[in-house]
């Protein structure tokens, strides 16, 4: 029963995505109207479906069911397995994906109601809910990957949704640059625990590790996983990307940045707690990661002024004390943190462009919804110093500029090159000119 | 046999009869066309049937149909077949493109030195001639590189056949060349002939010449055919233990080295074309370091030549078809041609996705085999090809939104110049076969071993 639902919820969005990806390239005309019934009824019976294997596997746990469907790609000794891992983590990924986005699609029917690129939104969640899902039951880093990867290149999509402004398509490669260099992360982490550990097995992995085939080369499969977590969370120094990629419609910010596509990066975490768990160093970074995002993005978000923006710092926040709790071992508690954080900010995001409304008309709103921005413990602090933190709480604390100084770091060696070789080819032209010139 | 005497001179009659008869011929272009198409068929049906050397003899000029040949003669005659289908109205055939055309197969055929070298000359010599030619008129003061690289390319090639012509093996198949043949000196020769023809940092400046002068499908015609791979996998690998040394180490991080140099080139770059031509060259240069790795990282380059081949190919005939239509000569920050464009605008971004890496398409398979490969063997450089791969995917996003992403200041009344659906049908099937491979990689990597 588990590994049909399973198996049910990981290909219902795989053939929707496929459904609409012909109908594109076919030319088959999708009216708003048939489009928004299909979704409507397929997001209720993924997440009829997703109750279910939740309810299952929480009476099944605290032991997880393990699949294997053979391999996906086999070239002599090597092979791309497909390992899946149906536990409560999993589940309540899965769970929290279809319910969120069947109510990010019931939002966008009205919210996007005419709007030119109504299916290509809809066909981009469909893709991200593919990989999410993906995420949530694979047991191996080469798996998660093909998730991973789908989540960031629809994530990029949506941000730059309304393409013919400018913006959005630069906050767009922002967010690709960001992303790319973190994706690096997961790859390389698979890579070496392929070559060390000759698996990327999750559940195999930690016990792999005590019997310690590459000694002190095996912490660095933990500082990848926790270098490729850092872009999706927003975390430090990654974080300038995702407050400035709330350019997308506001369904597609709640659901990539408050709800599911942020939280990946505590989920990464988490389901390679155990592994991690071996190198205290590993978990003092995280925590230190954590708390430094937390505070610097508390301190900035209250700088800002516009809804969405501070709703993007405050997740920020709330990731980076997701990463505390991984970081201490409460493991189950930041599952639930995560779940919580993920419903509440849905909300938040989905009501932010009310907020005028709220303010001042919405008879439904008896209490005081004022944002209070003075933080009381800094308080403590003289003027001065609250000040000066401020004004650099106003420019990010610089994050932007140190950015931008180690890409100028990185790029200077190939900037001589260049040089160097321009240099070169006006010699040659000089050259070959002088010798024509001769004969 | 007359089917073998036609199949050996066919190479030479395509280069020296295009060029003699093209001027007479009336439908050139759809001559042209049919006969790529017919190419196409004819080495895939060929290469199915699995054949050990359909020709081949001891002579001077010798081709071959074995496996590798055909493999990279279906690419070849496929891609351009496929890129050139959709904007034939805008094509003009020349001879030098005919001559490029010929060479190139001359050199996907050759079956030893001699012809290689023949073959691989005579196609760099059109845009060399055609760069002296301009220096002596005075239109133009750049090709300097190009012309005093082949001509040093050359000279090492002069030297390698005066090697073998020494050891007695001048005439052998490439394939039959023996191990003690390859001592440090001409294994150095054979390196430097390989990376030079493929643009290998540090023999690639050439490359930045014929991307100023040369059209699209004239630069396919170069680097299609694969030289520096078929020479690599030809001569070399039957006798190349892959076990790594400081020489081989050095091989592989040039490779390396260089999709990541022509990826920065191509993001730091302002005119389009040259960077979808970066872009592209930055994929193959990947391909020789799967080559040089292990055997799993090798099948994952034969496949990631045919995905790049196809897919550059589409991307480089998409920017001419729109090229047609807007000009993209002043450079702008974003053009914002989806706009106006936006069926091709997704194909662009699909055969895009093709390339670097993205889950469900083809080269994420080529990729995963690749890098695995490569760790196994050497896993520090295999961090760095994951470096330049990463790399590759952000010149394409940035590529992408500066085309078609965007406002066009411009621009007043947007209107629909897109493909008609059967004009794209092409594109279509070479997407779809992307897809599938990229779903059902078993099915395709059983068949595409050499």
């Amino acid at each position: 029963m588990i590994q049909s639902l399973f198996l049910a919820s990981l290909f219902a969005p795989f053939s929707l995505m496929v459904l609409l990806g012909l109908s594109f390239l076919m030319r088959i005309p999708m009216y708003e109207r048939w489009l928004s019934f299909t979704v409507k009824y397929f997001s209720l019976a993924m997440a009829g479906m997703g109750f279910t294997l939740w309810g299952l596997v929480w009476f099944h746990s605290p032991s997880e069911v393990l699949l294997h469907y053979g391999s996906w790609i086999k070239v002599g000794e090597y092979s791309f397995d497909l390992p899946f891992i149906v536990d409560l983590l999993g589940a309540t990924y899965s769970l929290l994906t279809s319910c969120l986005i069947g109510i990010i699609f019931r939002f966008s029917r009205n919210y996007l109601h005419r709007e030119e690129g109504y299916f290509r939104f809809t066909f981009l969640l469909t893709v991200l809910w593919f990989g999410l899902n993906i995420v949530s039951f694979a047991r191996s880093l080469d798996l998660l990957f093909v998730g991973w990867e789908l989540v960031g290149t629809t994530s990029v999509l949506l941000i730059s949704y309304f393409y013919t402004q400018v913006q959005p398509v630069r906050h767009a490669l922002k967010a690709i640059v960001s992303y790319r260099l973190c994706d690096m992360g997961i790859l390389a982490a698979a890579a070496w625990s392929h070559h060390y550990l000759h698996s990327t097995d999750f559940v195999a992995l930690p016990k792999l590790l005590h019997h310690d085939h590459g000694g002190s080369a095996l912490i660095f499969i933990g500082i990848f996983v926790i270098f490729a977590s850092l872009a999706k969370a927003g975390q430090l120094p990654m974080s300038s990307w995702l407050p400035t990629a709330m350019e997308g419609p506001t369904p597609s910010s709640a659901i990539f940045y408050g709800a599911l596509s942020v939280h990946l990066g505590p989920f990464l975490l988490i389901r390679f707690h155990d592994y991690i768990d071996n190198f205290p160093s590993l978990l003092i970074a995280i925590g230190v990661i954590g708390g430094t995002s937390a505070i610097w993005a508390t301190l900035v978000g209250r700088t800002r002024s516009d809804a969405k923006t501070m709703l993007g710092f405050a997740t920020i926040t709330q990731v980076g004390i997701m990463w505390i709790e991984i970081a201490l071992g409460y493991t189950n508690f930041a599952m639930f943190h995560m779940v919580a954080h993920a419903s509440l900010r849905t909300w938040q995001f989905l009501r932010s462009m009310s907020l005028i409304h709220d303010f001042f008309e919405n008879p439904t709103v008896k209490q005081d919804v004022s944002i209070r921005r003075d933080l009381s413990f800094l308080k403590l602090l003289p003027e001065g110093a609250r000040k000066k933190i401020y004004v650099h709480a106003l420019h990010s604390f610089h994050l932007d500029f140190f950015t931008s100084r180690v890409i100028r770091g990185v790029s200077f060696p190939m900037k001589v090159i260049f040089a160097v070789e321009k240099k070169m080819m006006v010699w040659d032209n000089k050259v070959l000119a002088r010798l024509l010139r001769k004969n | 046999m007359p089917i073998d005497v036609a199949l050996k001179i066919f190479p030479l009659f395509l280069t020296f009869g295009g060029w003699i008869f093209a001027p007479k011929i009336q439908r050139l272009k759809e001559l042209v066309l049919a006969i790529l198409g017919i190419l196409f068929v004819f080495m895939t049906w060929l290469f199915f049937q699995s054949p050990e050397q359909t020709v081949g003899s001891y002579s001077l000029i010798s081709f071959s149909f074995n496996r590798p040949t055909l493999f990279v003669g279906a690419i070849f005659a496929g891609a351009l077949f496929m890129g050139l289908l959709p904007v034939r109205k805008d094509l003009t055939i020349t001879r030098n493109f005919l001559l490029l055309l010929g060479s190139g197969i001359g050199i996907i055929l050759a079956d030893n030195l001699p012809t290689f070298f023949f073959f691989f000359f005579l196609q760099r010599g059109v845009p060399a001639w055609n760069f002296f030619k301009n220096f002596r008129q005075g239109s133009s003061q750049s090709g300097g590189t190009y012309i005093i690289q082949h001509l040093l390319g050359l000279i090492a090639a002069i030297i390698l056949m005066t090697r073998s012509y020494q050891a007695g093996i001048l005439l052998n198949p490439l394939v039959e060349y023996p191990a003690d043949f390859f001592t440090m000196d001409v294994l150095l020769l054979s390196f430097i002939l390989v990376y030079e023809a493929h643009g290998i940092f540090p023999f690639h400046s050439w490359v930045h010449d014929i991307v100023d002068q040369l059209r699209w499908f004239e630069i396919a015609c170069i680097f299609l055919p694969r030289a520096g791979v078929l020479l690599f996998v030809q001569l070399m690998l039957p006798n190349y233990n892959t076990e790594p040394d400081l020489f081989k180490i050095v091989l592989l991080s040039l490779s390396i080295f260089s999709s990541i140099y022509w990826s920065f080139r191509g993001i730091l770059e302002q005119n389009v074309q040259k960077e979808v031509s970066y872009f592209y060259i930055s994929q193959a240069s990947l391909i020789l370091t799967g080559l040089q790795a292990t055997n799993v990282a090798l099948r994952g380059s034969y496949l990631h030549m045919m995905v790049i081949s196809f897919s550059g190919i589409a991307l480089w005939s998409i920017l001419s078809y729109i090229q047609g239509h807007v000009s993209l000569k002043k450079s702008q920050v974003f053009y914002g041609l989806a706009q106006d464009f936006p069926k091709l605008a997704t194909l662009f971004c699909l055969f895009g996705f093709c390339l670097i890496g993205v889950p469900l398409l083809a080269s994420f398979v080529a990729e995963d085999l690749v890098i695995s490969g490569l760790l196994e063997q050497q896993p520090y450089l295999g961090l760095f090809h994951i470096f330049a791969t990463s790399l590759n995917g952000i010149l394409f996003f940035m590529l992408f939104s500066k085309l078609f992403l965007g406002s066009n200041p411009s621009q007043t009344k947007i209107i629909n110049r897109d493909m008609s659906l059967t004009e794209m049908f092409p594109y279509l099937i070479t997407l779809i076969i992307m897809f599938l491979i990229g779903v059902f990689p078993f099915l395709f990597l059983e068949r595409i071993a050499w």
